[in-house]
């Protein structure tokens, strides 16, 4: 960031105001000759939150220089070098007399979308008015994106010179990822004209977005066959209406003509029952890891785990629904999330909004502490008995594993289903993988299913899964 | 010192306080106090450590930790042949013997006791370096020594890597 001088200049992507070429000039003088500047305004200051002030250093040893080049000229007699040496201290005097001023700024700032879906452009117009009645020689303007967005054109940034009564006007554009996003603080570092000492200020604007995916059924999810006593789509032991075959039994007074095993009947004279498969419908509860462990990826800018865990929840989510199952949400995460199962409309909005934007399932995680057995504790007290769980995980710590295991002991058919965001690159890297490897085998070798997915697709995966299941 | 030496002298000897001009004399002392402290108050920016306001990268995402990343850490903090790190250097050897345990009983089809005795006893690889790894007294090759004072690295390091390696082998179903 370069620093600029004189009331009305902009660097960056900004501009003062009444610029027509707003958030496009890179060139400080374009700031300077095109743009007029306000001289009025009735804006309030901006909250502020002094958080630093320092020296910056910029003319340590200026002093020294002087003094030595004067003590030059006494030595050899030369007048013009201690002259020189009085220019400098004349320096030394300057850069200790300033003080970094106190912004007093009255920050706005717009977005173009504040419900845009994942992946569109939100452009961001943040203005900052100097409303105070001292000129800010050097400000620096840095926005306070909020850490799950990337910033996609131009810095989110501006350096700048306000007098009083002007402002100045920079604008980027960020790519929409889900969940609630907040803006944090405007961070605002002002300097004297000299640049020797530095303030750094906190400027609270509050600003959010929402971004809310669209759920879309992905995968007919085998379920396991712990069910309600609602009809459904999950194949169960019981004989009795269906579509698949189950057993026969003895003809009893009432039974419908068309389940009478005709063939038996004629080849034995017995009167005998076909019984069929009964189908029901079950209580799910999606279970997602979002602890601080599962916020993970294979490379540090892709997607986390946690966004390929939510997202699979989604599909899972409608998928079951659209079957008849009462479905629910949890979180295994610090903060607490719960949807108990249900099924209808309404029910399917609210998991959409609670996948989208609970602050447990944050694309970015809580800064709180997991307790493993006050959340196990809790969770198994709201869980009903007769729901099973989809737990999504990427299963890089024990943890994950154990209370798999314990869930399903509990009773609650526990299937695992596991984003891999592991990659081989480095020695500590493939130890990794050789862990989560583990952890799977002995998750399945303890009867719990469990599907991992990586460059498929998670409908692709539990496919294959399925039909390994059904072999 | 200067000053204090000739002044002794001109005090001793009447000649030369007659050859020196005592404004002369001042003078040229200011100037060299001023040049040495003046070179020594400007040297004193080299050593101030300047910490400017960082504020950050905001445009960019929070990073994502890469699964492994906090090992690679620990790797590199014991791959030095000073001592220390002993804390590191068991929990990674801990880890590892793990899935060496279990690759073993998967590859061979056995216990895992059985895997873990192989495993212990170096009996579990054809690598000398992965073997020393986890054997309690069986040393490391000559060459790895050699090597690893050479290139300024741990004999540590070297095994870490071999036993990873010969842990992908197995999982992998090479010979």
């Amino acid at each position: 960031m370069s620093d600029s001088r004189g009331d009305g200049i902009a660097a960056g992507a900004a501009s003062t105001d009444g610029d027509s070429t707003e958030g496009k000039s890179a060139d400080p003088t374009e700031g300077k000759s095109g743009n007029s500047t306000e001289t009025e305004s009735a804006d309030a200051p901006t909250d502020r939150e002094h958080r630093r002030e320092v020296a910056t250093d910029r003319w340590v040893g200026i002093a020294g220089a002087a003094l030595a080049l004067v003590g030059l000229g006494v030595l050899v007699r030369q007048p013009s070098l201690v002259l020189a040496g009085a220019v400098g201290v004349g320096y030394g005097v300057y850069a200790r007399t300033g003080e970094a001023p106190t912004p007093t700024l009255a920050v706005t700032r717009s977005v173009s979308d504040e419900s845009p879906a994942p992946g569109d452009e939100v452009r961001v117009t943040v203005r900052a008015e100097n409303v105070g009645g001292t000129a800010l020689p050097d400000l620096r303007l840095v926005d306070g994106v909020p850490p799950g967005l990337a910033v996609v054109d131009g810095p989110a940034r501006v350096a700048t010179a306000l007098r009083p009564g002007t402002a100045v006007t920079f604008e980027y554009a960020v790519r929409a990822a889900r969940g609630d996003h907040d803006w944090e603080p405007l961070t605002a570092i002002t300097r004297d004209a000299a640049g020797a000492r530095e303030r750094t200020s906190a400027l609270d604007a509050p600003t959010a977005i929402a971004c809310t995916p669209e759920l879309s059924a992905g995968g007919d999810l085998p379920l396991r066959g712990l069910t309600t006593l609602h009809h459904g789509r999950v194949p169960t032991d019981v004989g009795g209406a269906g579509v698949e075959f189950h057993a026969t039994r003895e003809y009893r007074r009432g039974d419908p003509l068309k389940r009478i095993d005709w063939n038996r009947r004629a080849r034995t004279g017995e009167l005998s029952t076909v019984e069929l498969r009964e189908e029901r419908s079950a209580t799910v509860v999606l279970l997602v890891d979002s602890r601080d462990s599962a916020y993970v990826a294979a490379d540090p800018d892709a997607e986390t785990a946690v966004e390929a865990s939510v997202a699979a929840a989604g599909q899972a989510f409608s998928a079951l629904l659209d079957g008849g199952d009462r479905v629910g949400i949890a979180a295994l995460s610090p903060l607490d999330c719960w949807l108990p199962p249900g099924s209808g409309t309404v029910h399917a909005a609210r998991g959409r909004e609670t996948l989208a934007t609970d602050p447990a399932l944050a694309p970015t995680p809580s800064d709180d502490r997991f307790y493993r057995s006050l959340w196990l504790r809790r969770f198994r007290r709201r869980l009903p008995a007769d729901a099973q769980v989809l737990f999504f995980t990427p299963l890089v710590d024990d943890t994950a594993a154990t209370l798999a295991r314990r869930i399903d002991a509990h009773g609650h058919l526990v299937t695992v289903l596991s984003p891999d965001p592991t990659t081989s690159e480095t020695v500590g890297q493939r130890l990794a993988t050789f862990e989560r490897r583990q952890r799977l085998r002995t998750l399945r070798s303890a009867g719990i299913r469990a599907v991992e997915w990586g460059d498929d697709s998670f409908p692709v995966a539990v496919a294959a899964a399925t039909r390994r299941w059904s072999r | 010192m200067l000053a204090v030496a000739v002044g002794l002298l001109a005090a001793l000897d009447r000649g030369v306080a007659s050859v020196i001009s005592p404004a002369s004399v001042v003078v040229t002392l200011l100037g060299v106090l001023g040049v040495v402290q003046g070179v020594r108050y400007a040297n004193a920016r080299r050593d101030r450590k300047r910490l400017p306001t960082d504020p950050g990268e905001p445009e960019r995402r929070a990073p994502a930790a890469v699964p492994g990343a906090e090992l690679d850490d620990r790797i590199a903090r014991v791959a030095s042949p000073a001592p220390g790190g002993y804390r590191d250097r068991r929990d990674l050897r801990d880890r590892t013997r793990e899935v060496a345990v279990a690759a073993v009983a998967r590859d061979r089809n056995c216990s895992r006791g059985a895997a873990a005795t192989a495993v212990d006893d170096g009996t579990w690889t054809t690598d000398p370096v992965a073997a020393a790894f986890f054997h309690k007294r069986a040393g490391y090759p000559l060459r790895v020594r050699l090597s690893a004072a050479l290139r300024g690295r741990s004999n540590y390091w070297y095994g870490v890597r071999a036993a990873i390696d010969e842990i992908e082998r197995i999982e992998e179903g090479e010979p």
